[in-house]
Formats: C-alpha cells, sequence, structure tokens
C-alpha cells in the first residue's frame, strides 16, 4: 500500500503516525512545502525571540526515521490527477498513492486592500520564512501595523513588541479577539497592550497601503482618513485554505475541501483533515473550516485510520473553543462569546483578579469565558461540547467540577454518562 | 497500563492525598517541608465535593486517546505506548493552555506564575503514586494491567493501597 500525505504539520504527521501504527510494511511519503517541521502556534515565540526556531518542533527528531517515513520538504504539489492517482510537485515529480491525504492547511488571507500585493513589507505570519522575512525587516523599521486583532494578531503584535518595536493593531471589529471573548474580557487585554505601548485602533479598516517609489511600506490608510506611519505590515485577518493544486478536478470544496465524519473527500481514495477541510463543526451542526490544532490533530488520526483501512468516524468536532495567555493574564473560552438575545441567560463572577461567564439557554450551556483562574474550565467545555443539560441555579456553575459528574468505566476511564441527569 | 481507580464510596475527604502529592513534588520530598505559602505548591490530583456534598477523590485517567496530547501543539505532551503514562516535558511547553481548555474533566492546572502545567505523572520515578500510599481508606487504589477499552472479561489486579 502506497500512502501519500501533503503536508507536515499537526494533521499530516498525526495521520502519518495513525497509519504506521496500523500498517508497518506501506510505504508512507510525507511531501509538504515546508522545509522544517515546526508548529505554527509557536512562530510568535520565535518571532519574538523567546524560543529557538529549532525548538519549535512539536515532534521528536527522529519521528520520520522512527516510523520508516519518507519526508520530503520544500516540496508543493501543483496538480492532482485523480484518474491516475499521483500528484505533481512544483520540482516536476510525481509520487504516485493508493491513498491520499490532503493536509495541506492554510495560508494568510491578504485582504483586499490597495498595494497590498506591491508592498515589499507585507508579511502573513504561517512559517518559518514569515519570521526570518519579518526579523529582517524589523531591523530597521520605524514601526508595524498589524491588521486584525484575532489571536494571531495579538500574539504578534506583542511579539514585535517586545522586539523593541512600535506597533499598532487595527481591528475592524470594536473591540480585539471579538470572536473569542466578550468585551469586559477583550478590554483586559487591550489595557495590557495598551500599557506595552501598543496602539489599538477598533472599528476601523486599512484601505489602502502606502508605498514609496521603491514600493517600500510607509504606511497605511484607513477607511477613517487616518495615516498609520509603519515600515511594515502584517496580515492576520484571518486564513484561506491551500487548495490551488486541485484546480480541475472534481473534489468537492465549500470553504475548503469538503469531508465526510470519516475524513473522505469526495474523490475514492483522498482525504483531507486539518485547516485545509471543511467538515461538520459540532457546535454550530454546519460545514465548516475547523482551523484549530486539537482538531487537525484529531481529523488526521481519522484520516489515517481510515487510510489504514480502519473504520473511525470524527467525533467532538467541536472548533469553538480557545485558549490564550498575553502578558501573564490567561484565557479559555467556549461557544458563545455574548448572548445572541433575550432567550439565553448570562451567569457572571468576579473577584480575585479573575473573570468568568457562563451563558445557558434551555438549561444547557452555549458559552462560557474564563480569564483569569482556568482552573478546571475544562468540565464547562465538555458540557457545552456536549450539549449536556446542567439545570443548576446559575451562580453554582462555576463551582462545578467533575466530581458533580463522576462516572467511570470498568477500567477506570472517566465518562459523561449522557443519561445522567444533573439537576443540583 | 496502570490507573489510579477511584471508589468515592470510600473517600473521607482527608486529602491526604492532595499532601502527599504536594510533598512528592516538592524539592524536598517531605510533608514536614512543604511550602505551603508557596504559590507553586499545587497538588497534581483534587478532592471535589459532589451535588450531595460527598468528597470525590480525583486524579488524571492518563487516557487511552489522550486529549491533552491531540491539543498540545508544542510536543510537550506525550503518551508512552508501553507504560500508557501521559507524560509533560515543561522544557518544551508553551503555556498555551490547550490541554487545559481540552481535558473535558478539568486535571490539568496551568502552573502558577509558569508557563508549564500541574499534572499527575502518576509518580513513574517512585513506582507506586504516593497519593494511593497516603490513603488510608482504599479510596485509591493502583490497578495495573487494564485491559484497552475496558474489555470485562480480562481480570484486573489491585497492587497498591488498601484492599477492600
Amino acid at each position: 500500500m502506497k500512502y501519500l500525505i501533503l503536508g507536515a504539520s499537526a494533521a499530516g504527521l498525526s495521520a502519518a503516525e495513525t497509519i504506521r501504527r496500523q500498517d508497518h510494511r506501506g510505504e508512507l511519503t510525507v511531501v509538504s512545502g515546508d522545509h522544517y517541521i515546526y508548529s505554527r502556534c509557536l512562530l510568535p515565540d520565535v518571532l519574538a525571540g523567546r524560543r529557538d526556531a529549532g525548538a519549535a518542533r512539536f515532534v521528536p527528531k527522529d519521528f520520520m526515521e522512527l516510523r520508516g517515513i519518507r519526508w520530503i520538504g520544500g516540496v508543493k504539489a501543483e496538480k492532482l490527477w485523480p484518474g491516475e492517482k499521483a500528484v505533481v510537485t512544483d520540482t516536476g515529480e510525481k509520487f504516485y498513492y493508493d491513498k491520499l491525504l490532503i493536509a495541506t492547511g492554510a495560508s494568510s488571507f491578504l485582504p483586499p486592500v490597495e498595494n497590498i500585493d506591491r508592498g515589499r513589507q507585507v508579511y502573513g505570519l504561517r512559517s518559518l520564512e514569515d519570521v526570518q522575512a519579518i526579523t529582517e525587516a524589523s531591523g530597521n523599521c520605524p514601526g508595524a501595523l498589524v491588521m486584525g486583532g484575532g489571536l494571531v494578531g495579538v500574539d504578534t503584535a506583542a511579539a514585535l513588541n517586545e522586539k523593541g518595536l512600535a506597533v499598532a493593531i487595527v481591528e475592524a471589529a470594536g473591540q480585539m479577539l471579538p470572536l473569542q471573548l466578550d468585551r469586559r474580557a477583550a478590554s483586559r487585554y487591550e489595557e495590557l497592550l495598551k500599557a506595552h505601548g501598543i496602539k489599538i485602533i477598533t472599528g476601523a479598516m486599512v484601505s489602502s497601503i502606502l508605498l514609496d517609489e521603491g514600493q517600500n511600506v510607509t504606511g497605511a490608510r484607513l477607511n477613517d482618513g487616518r495615516v498609520v506611519p509603519c515600515g511594515l505590515v502584517v496580515c492576520a485577518a484571518g486564513v484561506r485554505p491551500n487548495l490551488s493544486f486541485l484546480e480541475g478536478t472534481a473534489v468537492e470544496i465549500g470553504r475548503g475541501v469538503r469531508v465526510n465524519q470519516y475524513q473522505e473527500t469526495s474523490l475514492t481514495d483522498i482525504y483531507a483533515a486539518g485547516d485545509v477541510c471543511e467538515s461538520l463543526e459540532t457546535f454550530t451542526g454546519q460545514f465548516s473550516p475547523t482551523p484549530i490544532w486539537p482538531l487537525a490533530v484529531r481529523q488526521g488520526q481519522v484520516a489515517g485510520t481510515n487510510m489504514a483501512g480502519g473504520h473511525r468516524k470524527m467525533t467532538n468536532n467541536f472548533a469553538y473553543k480557545n485558549s490564550m495567555s498575553f502578558y501573564g493574564l490567561n484565557t479559555i473560552s467556549y461557544g458563545l462569546p455574548e448572548a445572541p438575545d433575550d432567550s439565553y441567560q448570562t451567569y457572571i463572577e468576579e473577584g480575585m483578579g479573575s473573570y468568568k461567564k457562563v451563558i445557558v439557554k434551555n438549561g444547557c450551556l452555549k458559552g462560557a469565558i474564563f480569564q483569569g483562574d482556568i482552573t478546571r474550565a475544562g468540565v464547562i467545555g465538555a458540557l457545552i461540547r456536549e450539549n449536556f443539560p446542567a439545570k443548576t441555579p446559575g451562580g453554582s456553575l462555576f463551582d462545578l467540577s467533575y466530581a458533580h459528574f463522576f462516572s467511570q468505566r470498568e477500567d477506570g476511564q472517566f465518562v459523561y454518562d449522557k443519561t445522567f441527569s444533573t439537576e443540583f | 497500563m496502570r490507573r489510579i481507580f477511584i471508589r468515592p464510596e470510600l473517600c473521607a475527604g482527608c486529602k491526604n492525598c492532595q499532601v502527599a502529592c504536594l510533598a512528592e513534588h516538592s524539592p524536598a520530598p517531605s510533608v514536614w517541608l512543604v511550602n505551603l505559602s508557596d504559590r507553586g505548591s499545587r497538588p497534581r490530583n483534587f478532592v471535589e465535593l459532589n451535588a450531595a456534598g460527598r468528597p470525590v477523590p480525583l486524579s488524571c485517567r492518563h487516557c487511552e486517546d489522550p486529549e491533552c496530547v491531540a491539543a498540545c501543539m508544542s510536543g510537550a505532551l506525550s503518551k508512552d505506548p508501553l507504560t500508557g503514562v501521559v507524560a509533560h516535558d515543561p522544557e518544551q511547553c508553551a503555556g498555551c493552555w490547550m490541554c487545559v481548555m481540552s481535558c473535558p474533566f478539568g486535571m490539568i492546572a496551568p502552573g502558577a506564575g509558569e508557563k508549564s502545567i500541574v499534572k499527575c505523572d502518576l509518580c513513574v520515578d517512585r513506582g507506586s503514586p504516593r497519593c494511593v500510599e497516603a490513603c488510608p481508606t482504599g479510596a485509591i487504589t493502583l490497578v495495573k494491567g487494564i485491559p484497552p477499552q475496558g474489555n470485562k472479561e480480562q481480570a484486573i489486579q489491585v497492587v497498591g493501597g488498601v484492599k477492600q
């Protein structure tokens, strides 16, 4: 059996590991655009100088060798030939497969802003090469502008600030981290960012990037007319899946490669996992991208199992969870950050430097934010994911621990028993 | 594979297990020398009250298919295929708290003021978990030879703690 995996990040490598556990003999090849293996989530740490590039690796050095995996780095898939069961790369090589996994990930989305594709110092933060380019550009740079105040944007801004650059973040919404946090939780980060000298601009968008004759970035003009001087721009305005090599094929594509619960694409023997795919997301019940690390790993494991002849279904495809830590303030959030209407109840507990909030509808938890003290947040996360009825007086929701749901299998594994009614 | 089995009905809520855990993971592993005023002194196990106000001793299950390991983006958490222990490498940890977020049972806590986590290591260097040795009632016992996926047919063997 010939397995071909495109991509060497969370989804690709977890699939490779899973395949090898089930099939000791099959020929296993991983081809990735990346020259090195590293965790994208650690790039801000590398940029800030908190961690060496080498320590951004998330698998042991001998990962490939131990598993007899042929790894070809720095090579991009250029065209898929499903009829021939082959992938052609940008080096002109042709790789044949019996089972193919598309785990090519996603790239920074460049919003439609004037000059964004012409400016010489416009970057994303998706690769070690990006880190290197930003580091070089920041050498004699008066300041940096980060487009987007989401997790990547704030992480990047803090890293650039730590390097000594003057940094501004521009976020279209009225607050930082609008997808993850409510106003109250976001405001504590905004205060911390400001205290460290980072300029925060909310409710505005960059309308054009200002360039000199040499196409060097000199600033950005906002849609309200303001001009922010800067020498480099980092785009942190979301990602788009890397699937141009699928053009002209019958692989079904929505906002990513469409997969079913077995991580199968619309074509036989072709699977997809991680940021490149769209799947049935648990919280919304809709097909959507699920661009978080834990799900990329899980989807990779499911795809790997099924590629090696197993039969495993993706469960708990719950993408509405976030964790963050900026300037020593920790936050974990799940589900909705705000109650959408009056049919939801919101409970808040504050004190000892912590802010906790849960959102309930019809006795079920629909959202939660834990800021400061994040211990045991996972229990609330599990209740939201499982849509578990927790008919309890609002305030005491914060006291819930697994002791309230304690139930173990005969092998001692904890479980959430759905037949168990939690009225207390 | 080894696991700490829990019989909440036997728990007296004495928290001896928590003190034992604290001591074992402090610089001088003695109950007398634990610095309780140090914010870093945090046991890796929990005794929590359930809805009826009864204590339940809880600790990491070292799950067969651990959510925390799947969530770990730095490679700091790994499951040993031989011992089954879910181990944590503080050198590699980025303090992203995705494991805290992902453990459905709330068994991982962030370390105090550092980029590292507080999580049961089953006292791998010790032979048997100190919490189990410290339990006077048999509410927690070490069981080894756990069959995968909870196969009822295979017998399990109690190797530590008080047999009931």
